[in-house]
């Protein structure tokens, strides 16, 4: 194995290799930046290119493309409040936050940082899971999906405001998440729900016309009104910070490298969709804060918000691959392009990947890790400039943004039906920032509610009431029940610990 | 004699060239669009790009082929704008949905399309519909399943999908024991949810299952009918029923597999260029180039010319009645 695993870096760098994927790394970077453009998109686009390469030059330019648009289209999360990608939305809440407070450089630092921790955990994860991983996604059938998605709607709990107000504000945004989720024809009988004899609804609400009207034009909106630059104030009238966001990402190493778990497991499961990880993983970090204090800190722009996401959303990359190399079975649309790359070049995914042709698994895996250094090495330097762009007068940027809104909008789909929803999205959106409802709930309902209502289907029609007792769904019950015990808990015995801090004052 | 020769030759690379010159007008410094009724990433996506890389080549003029994707309500959404709103200049194609038909035969709301009006230009690929269990189940031959006990459990992404209707009609009409699970959001996660045996039974397009068959964890017992030599020794649904609805119904069911992946111009697009793409299109069936990359994309290679399929939705239209409604009781309109 460790044969194989040095066999696949001697691969990957080997000169015509490498070309490519600095090659695969360059395109992908500016992919990753433009909204709208997305990273299957692009897959699909150069899928014909490897026609007559050799397999492990396929991989090194395909991955080395798909690696990077995790990390760049966190960039314009972060700056501007516009998701480059619809998987880059999480970090609208407290990267862009940061950026408004002029600490956009050190946002950026520690999402290049941990966007690199998260790949190369990611990564290590996917070449010390070869040897188990068949018996890992084996064991999670549709009942152990469905717990997964119950338990991330879970975090709904520790996403929503304080006190009894906060709880039920943020469990209405759930529940609202959910509603939006179940519109379009329904999987099980073919069911039209709320289409309103529209044809654009008949697939559902997709995902990226939703987020980018959520959190982006309210940003828009927002910076209309103050007539400002993005950044407000200006810390000591400088802007970078970048090596205060590295420093940030080691000084919370724990949760990074927790989210990048995270991110790995949900890439391997396939079923689950890259738009879940980052808002778990997000959940997560909210969770992480002791005190409910802390937490309420959390979309004012905690670092911890940010580190969660960026690290998850590179982390799952690695994961991803697993599904789609040992069964042939694409997590994700954009591995479903990757599983026409293995075609083209002549290899047959499947156990073969995992013993005859590991070195060239393995050298996937290295492309991952190179793709991902060499991103995060050739933005640093950028990152001083990318931050000074959150101090251009709004009545300049504007215009631009807006362009970036719709045309993400549009392009996801080529439909003018996701223009109009973002629009939607967008006033809806403005108005629970305004009332001061929690938006990451809706979104979490969202991206969770399909997930759930498919695999309770399946569970309840393969297995009855059978699908209760295994010792997986079990397990996953009880880590559901901590998720929502756990910030109650901590609200509870705060509130005891005040009481008996003014029953003492009192005393006095 | 030597000399003859080298004037015919000379004189026959004068009226090429003229004739190249005088056919380059219609397509030279173009750009032809194919409207694609799916999401990237699908058989469709895969398709249409395959071709937009080799079509230009047939074309006079070579003019750049590009792929666009207007996914939505199972290709109406896309096969709506070619058909109404798309300007008709013959450089905007459509490939949709090869079950674009039934919408129309079925009366889909929302459909505002009339698949008679198309200008068919032919398709390049056939798939047969298969149904297949886990290899590792006790069962040889597909009526072995009529005795199946539990029922095989079958997964389907939703109903008006291939993987839901063809088990649905294999059940009624060879009356299998079978029971449908309807609700995975992919093929590919039905295939996992073989592997990890929570079912046991799956129906699609062979191509998609070709290399699930290839090391061993299904085995096809049925087919739609089709001569794919792949497939020899499986029998095909409409060989095993003898009542003469159910013959025309599983016959009307095939017929997608029959038409392949077509792509069509709207009715208003100038004849000249149809046959132009008619011609590319059969020339294009026997490019080796071509037909080497789309066979290692697992794609059959089967040219079937548009004037065929348009046959083909005609004589589908004009199903007798009662056919019509055996087939609306087992059939819905969808992915």
């Amino acid at each position: 194995m460790v044969e194989a695993l040095l066999e696949g870096l001697v691969r990957v760098l080997e000169p015509n290799v490498l070309t490519y994927m600095l090659l695969g790394v360059f395109l992908g970077f500016w992919v990753g930046i433009l909204p709208g453009l997305g990273g299957t998109v692009t897959l699909a686009l150069m899928l014909p290119f490897v026609y007559g390469m050799e397999p492990v030059q396929a991989f090194a330019f395909l991955l080395g493309m798909h690696s990077v648009v995790a990390t760049t289209g966190d960039l314009t999360s972060i700056l501007f409040g516009i998701p480059g990608e619809g998987i880059s939305a999480a970090l609208v809440l407290d990267g862009h936050a940061m950026a408004k407070k002029g600490e956009a450089g050190r946002a950026l630092g520690a999402n290049l940082m941990s966007s690199l921790i998260g790949a190369l955990v990611g990564a290590a994860a996917l070449a010390a899971a070869i040897p188990v991983v068949r018996p890992l996604v084996l064991t999670f059938g549709a009942p152990e999906l469905f717990l997964l998605a119950v338990m991330g709607i879970a975090f709904i709990a520790s996403l929503s405001g304080r006190g009894a107000r906060g709880l039920a504000r943020g469990v209405a945004a759930g529940a609202l998440g959910l509603l939006v989720s179940s519109v379009g024809q329904d999987p099980q009988a073919g069911i039209l729900r709320y289409t309103f004899g529209q044809l654009y609804l008949w697939g559902g609400i997709d995902l990226v016309p939703a987020v980018v009207g959520l959190f982006a034009i309210p940003e828009i909106l927002d910076l209309m009104v103050r007539r400002t630059s993005i950044a407000t104030t200006m810390p000591a009238g400088r802007l970078t910070g970048v090596w205060d966001g590295v420093k940030d990402c080691f000084r919370h190493l724990g949760l990074t490298l927790r989210c990048s778990l995270i991110g790995t497991f949900i890439g391997i499961m396939p079923g689950l969709g890259g738009g879940v990880a980052q808002w778990v993983s997000y959940g997560h970090a909210v969770q992480s804060a002791r005190t409910a204090e802390e937490r309420a800190r959390f979309g004012q722009g905690d670092v911890r918000g940010l580190l969660g996401p960026s690290a998850a959303n590179n982390s799952k990359e690695g994961g991803a691959l697993i599904p789609t190399v040992a069964f042939g079975v694409p997590g994700s649309s954009a591995m479903a392009v990757l599983l026409g790359g293995f075609f083209l070049t002549g290899l047959v995914p499947g156990p073969d990947m995992l013993s005859r042709h590991l070195p060239v698994t393995y050298s996937m895996v290295w492309t991952l890790v190179l793709a991902n250094v060499v991103t995060v090495a050739l933005c640093f330097p950028l990152l001083p400039y990318l931050a000074r762009l959150t101090t251009i007068r709004a009545t300049r940027l504007v215009p631009f943004l807006m362009l970036l809104v719709f045309l993400g909008a549009y392009t996801a789909n080529n439909s003018w039906g996701d223009v109009l929803a973002a629009v939607a999205f967008g006033a809806l959106g403005y108005a629970m920032v305004s009332f001061g409802w929690p938006r990451a709930p809706l979104v979490l309902g969202l991206v969770l509610g399909d997930i759930a209502e498919r695999y309770l289907w399946i569970s309840v029609a393969r297995y009855g009431w059978d699908w209760l007792g295994r010792p997986a769904v079990v397990v996953l019950m009880a880590l559901t029940v901590a998720v929502l015990v756990v910030p109650l808990l901590q609200e509870w015995r705060e509130r005891r610990s005040g009481a008996v801090l003014r029953e003492a004052a009192h005393a006095e | 004699m030597r000399f003859s020769a080298r004037v015919l030759l000379a004189a026959l690379v004068c009226v090429a060239v003229a004739l190249g010159a005088f056919a380059q007008a219609p397509f030279a410094g173009k750009t032809v669009t194919v409207l694609v009724g799916n999401p990237p990433g699908g058989g469709y996506d895969r398709l249409a790009r395959v071709l937009a890389r080799h079509l230009g080549r047939h074309l006079p003029g070579s003019p750049t082929v590009v792929v666009q994707n207007m996914p939505g309500a199972a290709g109406i959404v896309a096969a709506n704008h070619l058909y109404n709103v798309a300007r008709p200049d013959g450089l905007t194609l459509g490939l949709f949905n090869q079950n674009m038909v039934f919408g129309q035969l079925l009366g889909v709301e929302g459909l505002r399309v009339d698949m008679r009006r198309w200008q068919w230009i032919g398709s390049l690929t056939r798939e047969t519909d298969v149904f297949a269990v886990r290899a590792e189940l006790p069962y040889r031959h597909i009526l072995d399943l009529r005795r199946a006990d539990p029922p095989v459990a079958v997964g389907a992404t939703a109903p008006g999908s291939g993987s839901y209707d063809f088990p649905l009609v294999l059940k009624a009409f060879l009356r299998l024991n079978l029971r449908i699970v309807s609700g995975y959001p992919g093929r590919s996660d039905i295939m996992l949810a073989i592997e990890r045996k929570e079912l046991d039974g799956v129906a699609g397009s062979w191509s998609s299952m070709t290399s699930f068959a290839q090391r061993g964890l299904v085995r096809v017992l049925v087919k739609t009918p089709s001569d794919n030599p792949d497939l020899g020794s499986v029998p095909s649904d409409v060989d095993l029923v003898a009542e003469p609805t159910a013959k025309a119904v599983l016959q009307l069911h095939a017929v997608p597999n029959r038409i392949g992946r077509p792509l069509v111009a709207p009715p208003g697009a100038p004849a000249e260029l149809v046959r132009l793409y008619r011609e590319a299109f059969r020339r294009l069936a026997e490019d080796a180039a071509f037909r080497q990359e789309a066979e290692r994309l697992g794609f059959e290679v089967v040219y079937t010319p548009g004037e065929a399929c348009l046959r083909i939705v005609e004589e589908v239209l004009a199903s007798p009645p009662a056919v019509v409604r055996v087939f609306k009781s087992f059939f819905r309109f969808g992915e």
